[in-house]
């Protein structure tokens, strides 16, 4: 058996990829962090994975598409490799935004927030399909507010005319979708998230 | 170019003098807060009765004459409005009487210049923390140089945080600094940690932190709060560098003071080969001197204000404000 080989290095995990029984596997690991203290650091990690790894399951009986868990660790989970592209590494496609709409549409009508939903955790693989990835900051809520922030950190990346397809595609999928649209005007007024952009 | 810059947006009235970069002085008079809190009428009649001292002592520092001065700069906001009107009408009053140029200033984009100066930095992630901000800035050029906000705290600023938390433990003083001096030999409690992306929140913390007061030790308390909070915007700040491709790290703001924040800060720069760089910690409290030096350079790229059109702005963003 080869030895994982590093691949990417995230802001709290490290993914390797390596290859076990002839297919290729990626292991997200979460690092120790020594700017923390130990009791904290342990505790976001195990918890963090744990609750990643339980997110995962869920969309994938959904059949939701994200990467398929093979094996689990404490700190770590074993996944299946998606060839493809990230979406923030392209211009992105009316399809591919539309895809990406129905995919929240969907977590969200099983209350599951991303956390994270931003084009550089979706993955357009090589037959053309759109995963989305990442559920490190994923949590199962009902809460409104958390959805409208989820399509709130779409927005402020997308230039207006994708994000109304995507807003397009999540309404379609998402039978309460109309009460996080409100609940997003409502959290664009509060002076602290006013005219955010990322340019 | 000789520059004056006045600051006036909360608790500290401070006066700078800046010639080509260059800090010539840096005055200010402090109001004491005690267990109150602010009260925006008195800290502004404090800040009043203080102008004239705090200018006189920086034209003295500068050794100039008020004729020597070129432009004039002050903190047109975020701040308290009765507190933000003292600088603007000093400034306004200096402008029309030398007949000088004026320029508002942004209180939080002139704490990331100062930082971005002293700390030697060109294009970091700033984190900037105070008692009423906590944000996640980084330069854009386009379509003028301008900070973006990356992330930000959903509720109340770190600090302020810190400062009612030392208030409801009766520290004195009851600052965030004392809660860092009783946090030594502290250890780790359990407590809500929540960070979005690169945003983050603090009111869930301070509750069960209060809930905890006299169930457990204080110094256990005051090391984990800080702990929490602490790591919460490293983590921050560590997403958006990697998500923007820095390798500078910048820190400023009145809890950039705090020496545990820079430790963990720069710990998480080595991780990544990102070198972190702040201002003395005289410029990282709210000062004239920073308020001078962006206002000397807004001036240099051709920003100039009409005198009718110099007001305050009690929530200037800082993406909205065009630096040169």
């Amino acid at each position: 058996m080869e030895k994982p080989r590093i691949i990417g290095i995230g802001a709290e995990a490290r993914l390797y990829l390596m290859n076990l029984f002839g297919a290729d596997i990626i292991i997200k690991e979460r690092l120790p962090k020594k700017y923390r203290a130990k009791a904290l650091d342990l505790r976001i990690r195990k918890e963090r994975t744990k609750n990643e790894a339980r997110i995962m399951f869920r969309l994938s009986k959904a059949g939701i598409r994200c990467p398929r868990i093979v094996a689990l660790g404490r700190y770590s989970i074993y996944m299946e490799r998606l060839e493809g592209v990230l979406l923030k590494d392209k211009e992105i496609s009316s399809r591919e935004i539309s895809d990406a709409g129905q995919i929240l549409g969907r977590m969200h009508s099983l209350d599951i927030i991303h956390g994270d939903f931003t084009p550089a955790n979706l993955i357009l693989d090589n037959s053309g399909k759109v995963y989305v990835i990442d559920f490190g900051l994923s949590a199962m809520a009902k809460s409104e507010e958390e959805k409208a922030v989820d399509l709130l950190l779409m927005k402020r990346y997308l230039k207006k005319n994708l994000y109304s397809l995507f807003e397009d595609a999540y309404s379609k999928t998402y039978n309460d979708s109309g009460k996080i649209l409100r609940r997003l005007e409502e959290v664009e007024k509060r002076g602290r998230y006013q005219i955010r952009t990322l340019a | 170019m000789i520059v004056l810059g006045m600051e006036s947006s909360a608790h500290t009235f401070g006066v700078g003098i800046v010639d080509d970069g260059e800090m010539l002085a840096n005055e200010k008079a402090m109001y004491k807060i005690g267990t109150t809190g602010m009260i925006p009428g008195e800290v502004a009649r404090f800040h009043a009765e203080n102008a004239a001292d705090v200018l006189g002592n920086a034209l003295k520092k500068a050794g100039i004459t008020p004729k020597e001065i070129e432009g004039v700069g002050y903190t047109m906001g975020p701040g308290l409005g009765p507190c933000l009107e003292v600088a603007e009408l000093s400034a306004k009053t200096i402008a029309k009487k030398l007949e000088i140029p004026i320029v508002p200033v942004n209180h939080c984009a002139a704490h990331a210049e100062i930082a971005r100066h002293f700390g030697k930095l060109s294009d970091p992630i700033m984190l900037y923390v105070s008692g009423g901000n906590s944000q996640i800035l980084a330069l854009e050029e386009k379509p003028h140089l301008h900070y973006s906000v990356l992330g930000e705290t959903f509720d109340i600023g770190v600090g302020n945080m810190l400062d009612s938390f030392a208030r409801k433990l009766k520290l004195k003083p009851a600052w965030g600094s004392s809660v860092e001096k009783h946090s030594q030999g502290g250890r780790y409690i359990e407590l809500p940690y929540t960070v979005k992306g690169m945003d983050f929140s603090f009111t869930g913390l301070a509750t069960r932190a209060t809930e905890l007061i006299g169930k457990e030790k204080v110094s256990d308390l005051c090391f984990s709060i800080q702990e929490t909070a602490f790591s919460a915007l490293c983590e921050a700040t560590e997403r958006a560098m990697l998500l923007k491709n820095k390798r500078e790290i910048g820190i400023c703001g009145g809890v950039a003071q705090n020496r545990k924040l820079k430790k963990m800060l720069k710990a998480m720069g080595e991780e990544h080969n990102a070198r972190l760089g702040f201002a003395p910690d005289e410029f990282n409290a709210d000062n004239g001197g920073m308020v001078a030096y962006l206002a000397e350079r807004m001036i240099r790229s051709g920003i100039r204000s009409r005198l009718e059109d110099c007001g305050i702005r009690q929530r200037y963003r800082v993406d909205t404000a065009r630096l040169g």
